[in-house]
């Protein structure tokens, strides 16, 4: 049987530096291969969900359509040069100057989305649970010459919105309609 | 030596966090500039449709430019013959092989593209079977 070593004069061993050379090693390894497969943009990607094309003649069809017709609000947004207006079919939201569109561009040439929101907030607090079958539904038309980024960022503004410290769905589901000449 | 593994380890942590298995989907240009948006789910691999300040893309293939646009019509012709002709081949998959045909295609706009032509896109992209579309954006912030 072996001696136990001294303890006394080892001791001063247990005071060496960690060997962390290895550890060292690997790192420098991962990190460019990490850095090589990072993200850099993140990418997001909004659903829009067109019908698919409908066949003409298809009289059922027709019939059931119209029966759903009757609880629908067919809410729309139609951006322009001068501004947004909120619609339906049958009735139109004045602005607070009572002429023009609902929400006016501001001095500068952008969209007011802080006033689109409350004015939309204010439209789904009327139609909420009244059993309409499209109160999430917006369709969004704009002039020819309306930029991508501003309907972009019209779709951002009308998903949803923060009462009372929850959030609510305002119209996350976005529909398009044709170009208004 | 220690400070330096410290720094490693954050390094380290923060590439981790923004590891992604996808692989770029996007390739980047001044002629294309995503817009920039909040919303929006993280995108899937499916057929693109781009259309950059000049041309109109499927798959990173150039197809036509944007000039080459009927202003008359609201159906592009060349780029619905382009697309009918991968739905097709998509719907011949999915028999053949089983592969899901999904409908989907990812439109990748130039910021600066009026809606007009979005509009022409979207209708063609819907007339040749992929009503599916996604709007791919930029995640601000």
């Amino acid at each position: 049987m072996a001696y136990k070593p001294s303890a006394r004069q080892n001791s001063d061993e247990l005071n060496m530096e960690l060997d962390i050379r290895p550890v060292m090693n690997l790192m420098v390894v991962l990190i460019p291969l990490l850095l090589q497969g990072a993200e850099w943009v993140k990418l997001g990607a909004i659903e829009i969900n067109a019908p698919p094309t409908k066949s003409v003649g298809n009289n059922p069809a027709e019939q059931q359509d119209k029966k759903e017709e009757e609880m629908k609000i067919g809410l729309k947004l139609a951006i322009t040069s001068a501004g947004i207006t909120i619609a339906n079919a049958q009735a139109l939201l004045p602005s607070d100057s009572g002429e023009g569109p609902t929400v006016p561009v501001l001095d500068d040439g952008t969209y007011d989305y802080a006033l689109l929101k409350t004015k939309l907030i204010e439209v789904k607090k009327l139609i909420a649970g009244k059993g309409y079958k499209d109160e999430n539904r917006a369709v969004i038309t704009a002039g020819n010459k309306v930029e991508y980024q501003d309907l972009v960022s019209v779709i951002d503004n009308i998903q949803t919105y923060e009462e009372d410290g929850t959030e609510k769905v305002l119209f996350p589901e976005i529909n398009f309609g044709s170009v208004i000449q | 030596m220690n400070s330096m593994m410290d720094m490693m380890t954050i390094i380290l942590l923060f590439l981790l966090k923004s590891f992604s298995t996808e692989g770029a989907l996007i390739t980047a240009s001044e002629e294309l500039r995503l817009p920039e948006s909040v919303m929006g789910e993280k995108p899937k691999k499916e057929l693109q449709v781009s259309i950059t300040k000049e041309a109109i893309l499927i798959n990173n293939n150039q197809l036509m430019s944007v000039s080459d646009v009927d202003p008359e019509s609201v159906l592009i012709q060349p780029l619905y013959k382009a697309l009918a002709n991968v739905a097709k081949e998509q719907s011949k998959l999915e028999v053949d092989v089983g592969t899901e045909f999904t409908h989907t295609v990812i439109i990748q706009g130039d910021q600066t593209i009026p809606f007009e032509m979005l509009y022409k896109i979207m209708f063609t992209c819907s007339k040749s079977q992929f009503y599916k579309m996604r709007l791919l954006t930029v995640k601000k912030g």
